[in-house]
């Protein structure tokens, strides 16, 4: 199950949107960083269960930033969460591995879909992982 | 140390103006609502536009000319459209696009939408997509604005302005002098083409104050 959080994004007020929406059916540790290389390091010291990212951020976008986390993690969970919603976007965001794309502003019930199909996500890598041992 | 003055001067009345939280809050909805303005234009066209981190100034009417003068700075001719919107939140939309850059858009888009335009001179069929490639992003993006705030806007007709002439001389003096605008600027970039533009927001001073009382309340929900 999720435990820990990290939120990417260059603009505080999105990150704090962010947080806002998300279920308070449990308490979280949430981490953030405001663009993709702060994002990137964050993510080697803390080892998120799911890492929320904007596209559109100075030093470095979301773009570059998640395969860099894929590297690190090769089943990093990455939601995207943009107000860039163009079609091209949406494609070339999942053929760099994102679990799913949120439009901004994010609603609660759309944050709690995605952490659901995180979660599925995760139990799905622990049962493989249990069944490799 | 007079312009540090001056400059301490400024930076005291901005904050009057709009707080920091509250620039924050307006980058963030200007972000929201220029992609989602992509996104509607992307339904329509196929076409792939890069953002930009949106910037937000305010600007003194006296300094309007020379704020879109810095901004056409990498273009030698502008084509400008502008579109007024009234009510709370009360403005007008500038998208500025590089004059002569029309014909590349043309190719981006024939297969879509030049059927009705296939008789218009070259000239025309440019200035035809451009204004209404303008008037896509500058209604979504202002709508958006509206709709994340809780109010509603009407729209003028857009008008097409070259940059650095008589039009835009009589655009510029048409604000109403020592007032403050906020200014919303998002760069962007038609990647086919390498083709760069930006689309401007500007607030007019009157809806100031009703502003920063939306952005408050746009806030308070994710307390």
């Amino acid at each position: 199950m999720i435990q820990k959080i990290l939120i990417v994004d260059d603009s505080p007020v999105a990150r704090k949107m962010l947080k806002a929406s998300i279920p308070k059916d449990k308490e979280y540790e949430i981490y953030e960083a405001c663009n993709g290389k702060e994002g990137i390091e964050k993510f080697k010291e803390v080892s998120p269960d799911i890492t929320f990212m904007d596209l559109t951020m100075p030093v470095l976008d979301g773009y570059k930033a998640i395969p860099e986390l894929r590297k690190i993690n090769p089943h990093a969970i990455v939601i995207v969460c943009s107000a860039d919603v163009q079609p091209k976007s949406i494609a070339e965001v999942f053929s760099l591995g994102a679990l799913t794309v949120l439009k901004k502003p994010a609603k609660t019930e759309s944050v709690q879909n995605v952490m659901d199909q995180a979660n599925g996500k995760l139990k799905n890598l622990r049962e493989q992982n249990e069944s490799k041992q | 140390m007079e312009n540090l003055k001056i400059s301490e001067n400024k930076m005291n009345l901005n904050n009057e103006l709009l707080s920091e939280d509250q620039k924050d809050i307006l980058q963030e909805i200007m972000n929201i609502a220029f992609g989602n303005a992509t996104a509607d234009l992307a339904d329509v066209i196929d076409i792939y536009v890069e953002l930009s981190v949106p910037a937000i100034e305010l600007i003194n009417t006296g300094e309007l000319s020379g704020y879109i003068d810095r901004s056409l700075n990498s273009y030698t001719n502008a084509f400008i459209i502008s579109q007024k919107f009234l009510g709370d939140f009360n403005g007008h939309g500038l998208f500025v696009f590089p004059n002569g850059a029309g014909h590349d858009l043309v190719a981006i888009i024939e297969d879509t939408v030049t059927k009705d335009l296939n008789s218009s001179p070259a000239a025309s069929l440019e200035k035809e997509i451009i204004m209404e490639i303008g008037n896509i992003l500058i209604g979504a993006c202002v709508g958006k604005i509206s709709e994340l705030l809780n109010t509603a806007v009407i729209y003028s007709p857009p008008k097409a302005i070259i940059g650095k002439s008589t039009e835009f001389d009589s655009f510029i003096d048409s604000f109403v002098p020592l007032q403050t605008v906020i200014a919303m600027k998002t760069v962007f970039k038609f990647l086919q083409k390498d083709i760069n533009g930006f689309i401007v927001v500007l607030t007019d001073q009157e809806s100031i104050k009703w502003l920063k009382t939306a952005l408050d309340k746009f806030m308070e929900s994710y307390q």
